[in-house]
Parts: structure tokens; sequence; C-alpha cells
């Protein structure tokens, strides 16, 4: 299944991309994405709190992806 | 009534309003562009935000807010792209019966925005250099 990964602040700093398109197995997990995306970053991310949305929705727990999910991990946001 | 927008390009406040009988407070909160970043000289920064997800963050918090606090408006402005020193990047209208419920629920508010709302900025440095912004006050 696809999975696109928008990367924002810290996350696409890191990896040097706005979006990364992944192949991953049926049944994947974010937790499991969450760690694929650490290893890209090389060490770079370490340290930095990420929360993860699903399709534009915050998940609190980790969630099982399916084809075609928008995923975003979101370092600290700074608005204002 | 809450009102947001995302905007690009510079703020124009919400108008005032003379005709409002039951307000007894307008509360106006414009957040702006400082020129140091964590003790680094900056020249501008530059606001990202994920979009869509942060304009719905945001409706749901202004709505969220009006529930929590005795409110009866809020209305709100955040700027995306290129911000410059002393410009405007957000811009806040509470309206309420009295000002002390206006002046909680905007700090309430804006603490909440730093904590959920998926906008994220960037400094500028005098060598044109971009890099995340570690604040996040």
């Amino acid at each position: 299944m696809k999975i696109k990964v928008k990367c924002f602040s810290q996350v696409k700093y890191a990896l040097g991309e706005n979006e990364i398109i992944l192949e991953m197995e049926t049944g994947s997990t974010t937790l499991g994405l969450e760690k694929i995306i650490r290893e890209k970053a090389d060490g770079k991310l370490d340290g930095v709190s990420l929360r993860v949305a699903v399709n534009q929705q915050y998940q609190s727990e980790e969630t099982i992806l399916t084809d075609g999910d928008e995923v975003a991990f979101i370092p600290p946001v700074q608005g204002g | 009534m809450v009102i947001v927008e995302i905007i690009n390009g510079p703020i124009v406040p919400f108008p005032s309003n003379d005709d409002r009988n039951q307000d007894g407070a307008e509360l106006v909160f414009n957040g702006r562009v400082r020129d140091t970043e964590h003790g680094h000289k900056i020249i501008a920064l530059e606001y990202e935000q994920y979009e869509g997800m942060a304009e719905a963050e945001l409706t749901t918090l202004a709505e969220d807010t009006c529930k929590k606090f005795p409110i009866n408006d809020l209305f709100c402005k955040h700027r995306m792209g290129r911000v410059g020193i002393g410009e405007t990047s957000l811009h806040v209208s509470i309206w309420a019966k009295h000002r002390k419920q206006a002046i909680e629920a905007m700090d309430w508010f804006i603490f909440e925005l730093k904590k959920r709302v998926p906008i994220w900025k960037w400094a500028i440095h005098p060598d044109g250099t971009k890099v995340p912004s570690e604040c996040t006050h």
C-alpha cells in the first residue's frame, strides 16, 4: 500500500522533502512509520517529539494505516 | 460567533464596532515578529502551515474557547509566508460582556494555539539562510 508522508518544520529540514510516498506492507502502523522516518533522518530528529496525524486528524494511539493514507509527524507547533 | 482566517499577505485588522450594546469589552491582540530568535538576529520569520488541518484546528479551538469562557465572539487571523520584523503575524479580537472573561479567554486561546494548531515558523537570518525556529513561546 502507498502512504503519503507530509513533512513540516524540523521533519522537512531533516529529510529535505515536502512529502514522501512510501510503499508499506498491509497492517503497518503509525509507530512503524515513525521509526522509518526517524531512520531516514539519520539522527537529525533525535530528541524531537513528534505527534502523529492521519488524514489531518491527531492520533493519540498507534493507528493501523490503510492504502492512500496521508500521515504527518508533527514537531512542536509554533503559531502566533 | 467565530471567524478564522489563515492568510497570505499583511493582516488587515477586524473592524471595531460601536453598535454592540451587550459587550463591555473588546479585546484586541496583535502578535508581532521580533528581531531576534533565541538571541540570534533575524530579518524575518516565515510561517508554514499544514494546509487544511491548521484552519480546521484553529476553528475548533476558537469554538472551544467560546464554549469554555463567557464570551460572545472570537475573530482570528493568522498570517502565513514571510513576515517582516515588527509586522503582525497573529491578530485576535474577542468581544465579551466583561474584560476579565475576555482576557482569560484570550490567554487560553493563544496558549492552546501554540500547543495544537499545526503552524510553524522558520527563522530567516541576515545571510539569507532559513532554519526551523526553536522558539515555542
